[in-house]
């Protein structure tokens, strides 16, 4: 108990950090954010005028310290480039992304679980064989050149699919898939691994040996123990999945938070990218934050020992 | 390899003993009498090396030698000539949307990943071991301060964090190769300090240390040399990942910028014309595969080569 508060502590610690890092970063590009949003003919004078409307000539610490608090009451604030307001911004892209991060998230476990079980079963077989270099595959190829083999496939030759868009159950096929790709290689791997190592365990032995059928020995015992790292380490997912959403989205034209981010980076339009970014820094924390408790709390010995 | 084999405790008893110890012996001869022969022996002995190593020379060989004798200017636009596929009148790989050749594109793309890829890792390596070396041997706060600025680094998805820097930074190959070294910094930093832990429990720097040598030379003559391995290992993996990131990045308009042609950038603009004439993407696509296929072989071959334990695990495992 005591090392699951201490680790809430560290993530607090790591999330008012990276809220800097974030702040500071963004910051930093300084490029004008007035030529952004006001158009080149703006005098000198206006320039300023407008600097100070949105608190930029303050110094940089007390712009952190107002913008978090801003941040906390739920005021953001709006877009420079086409003067949005950021909290309606979020839910609408935020829905997106978490209809596409969860079901990519699903499927990692739904098709990553199975798969990995069928190869440890049916160790050193063709099917072992098939699975284990679609996942050598899954680990090796960059998602979004898999994204452009699945358009080219599935969208342009036998237009079974559309190529991008939002938001019906048909255009999220493909974006979930290519973005689950690589966690479910992963998890196809150390599945079939953790359920090997545990078939071999002394007790799964004795179990055999008492006459427990085969069925319930690895459907019960051997699964639940080899289960348990897969799934306490979940969050980590969340980071992985995070990361690639930013590209995933890009090339799915799927307006989530990922595709709005890199569109506000690429344009100048810090308060979106600020925030964006803020968001997604939280997300990726505390998913790092919940593998590291749920790790914690499936293993007594790291809980005795810190 | 045999070294390990014969060690094993099963084989080092009694009637064996005086066998094992000549078949030593004549192993350590056979090495001292030619030792390049046999590293270059093992080396084609090891399938997975040779292939990539072999990928790695062509792409490198391209790379270099390609706009040296393939005469072409990459920027060079041609509406009339646009959307040609390979072997037309003269493009030796067609032309993309904007009547650009693709073979010089190609060739100056593999340049750009090339190069990334090198100063990513140079800069990655450098600092990492430095940092790893003072972290892990001076401990305490030093310790803790190195330890946590890179689990913190480490916790964070590469893309994220370099979209981070490109939006501070702004777009260009040099935010990304900054992005993809702080990152990697942390990866081999971890490693390092790791194996450093480890080495300055030894009788050999104790010894040292006994002796009065100062921490700077221990680091400098004793860990150093130590670390390296796998430090260079970890290093031939992130050479990977930097490709792949710097290609994602240029991918979505954070890289490279136009008219400088990166593996990336030209599937994003060829992925328009899947249609029209597919080999404006799929031509870029396959280069990155066999770019980043290459360097993992060398990257897992070299582990196999110079970790004998890690093979002989995986051996172990195998046989289960």
């Amino acid at each position: 108990m005591k090392h699951v508060i201490g680790r809430l502590g560290y993530m607090l610690i790591v999330l008012i950090v990276s809220s800097i890092a974030v702040f500071y970063a963004i910051r930093l590009s300084g490029g004008d954010a007035t030529a952004a949003a006001l158009p080149g003919s703006a005098t000198e004078e206006f320039r300023q005028e407008f600097r100070a409307s949105i608190g930029l000539d303050r110094p940089i610490y007390l712009q952190y310290f107002a913008y978090i608090s801003k941040v906390l009451r739920g005021d953001p604030g709006r877009s420079i480039t086409n003067n949005a307001s950021l909290i309606e911004m979020l839910k609408k892209h935020g829905k997106n992304s978490l209809i596409l991060g969860g079901a990519a998230f699903a499927l990692v476990f739904l098709i990553g679980i199975p798969l990995g079980i069928l190869a440890s079963l049916r160790r050193n077989s063709w099917a072992d064989h098939g699975i284990m270099s679609f996942s050598v595959i899954g680990m090796a190829i960059p998602n979004f050149w898999l994204a452009l083999l699945a358009v080219w496939l599935f969208a342009s030759t036998f237009q079974l699919l559309p190529a991008a868009g939002c938001c019906s159950p048909k255009q999220l096929i493909l974006p979930a898939i290519v973005l689950a790709f690589e966690g479910i290689a992963l998890t196809v791997r150390m599945t079939r691994s953790a359920m090997i190592e545990n078939q071999n365990n002394d007790f799964v032995r004795t179990l055999r040996a008492g006459g427990l059928s085969e069925w319930r020995v690895t459907g019960k015992h051997v699964l639940r123990n080899a289960l348990i790292p897969i799934i306490s380490l979940a969050g980590l997912r969340i980071g992985q999945i995070v990361g690639y959403a930013l590209i995933v989205e890009q090339i799915f034209s799927w307006p989530g938070i990922g595709q709005a981010l890199v569109t506000a980076v690429l344009r100048r339009d810090y308060p979106v990218a600020q925030f964006f970014s803020l968001i997604l820094v939280v997300l990726v924390v505390l998913g790092n934050w919940l593998a590291d408790t749920g790790y914690t709390l499936a293993n007594p010995r790291l809980r005795r020992s810190k | 390899m045999i070294l390990n084999k014969l060690n094993t405790p099963e084989n080092t008893t009694s009637t064996h003993a005086v066998a094992w110890e000549k078949q030593l012996i004549a192993y350590e001869e056979s090495l001292r009498a030619n030792p390049w022969q046999k590293q270059l022996q093992s080396i084609t002995h090891n399938k997975m090396l040779l292939t990539g190593v072999v990928l790695g020379l062509i792409v490198l060989g391209l790379a270099i030698l390609g706009p040296v004798f393939y005469d072409a200017d990459y920027a060079r636009q041609s509406l009339r000539n646009a959307h040609k596929p390979p072997l037309f009148e003269g493009y030796l790989l067609g032309t993309d949307g904007y009547g650009r050749d693709m073979a010089i594109r190609l060739f100056i793309g593999f340049r750009v990943s090339l190069l990334v890829a090198a100063a990513v890792t140079a800069l990655s390596l450098f600092i990492g071991v430095i940092l790893g070396m003072i972290g892990g041997y001076l401990g305490g706060s030093t310790d803790r301060v190195v330890r946590s600025s890179t689990d913190f680094i480490w916790g964070f998805p590469l893309i994220l964090v370099a979209v981070l820097l490109v939006g501070g930074l702004g777009e260009g190959l040099f935010p990304v190769i900054m992005a993809v070294g702080i990152v990697n910094v942390a990866a081999i930093t971890r490693v390092v300090r790791g194996e450093v832990v480890g080495l300055k429990e030894k009788e050999f720097v104790e010894a040292a240390r006994a002796a009065g040598v100062s921490s700077y030379r221990i680091m400098w003559r004793h860990l150093l040399p130590n670390v390296l391995a796998p430090a260079l290992i970890m290093a031939s993996y992130l050479i990977a990942v930097a490709i792949i990131a710097e290609a994602a990045l240029s991918f979505i308009g954070l890289g490279a910028q136009p008219p400088l042609p990166s593996l990336g950038k030209m599937i994003a603009d060829g992925r328009g014309f899947l249609r029209i004439n597919h080999w404006e993407a799929t031509i870029p696509g396959i280069g990155i595969v066999v770019l980043v296929l290459a360097v993992s072989m060398i990257g897992d071959g070299l582990r196999d080569h110079f970790d004998p334990r890690l093979r002989h695990e995986r051996g172990r495992k195998k046989n289960k």
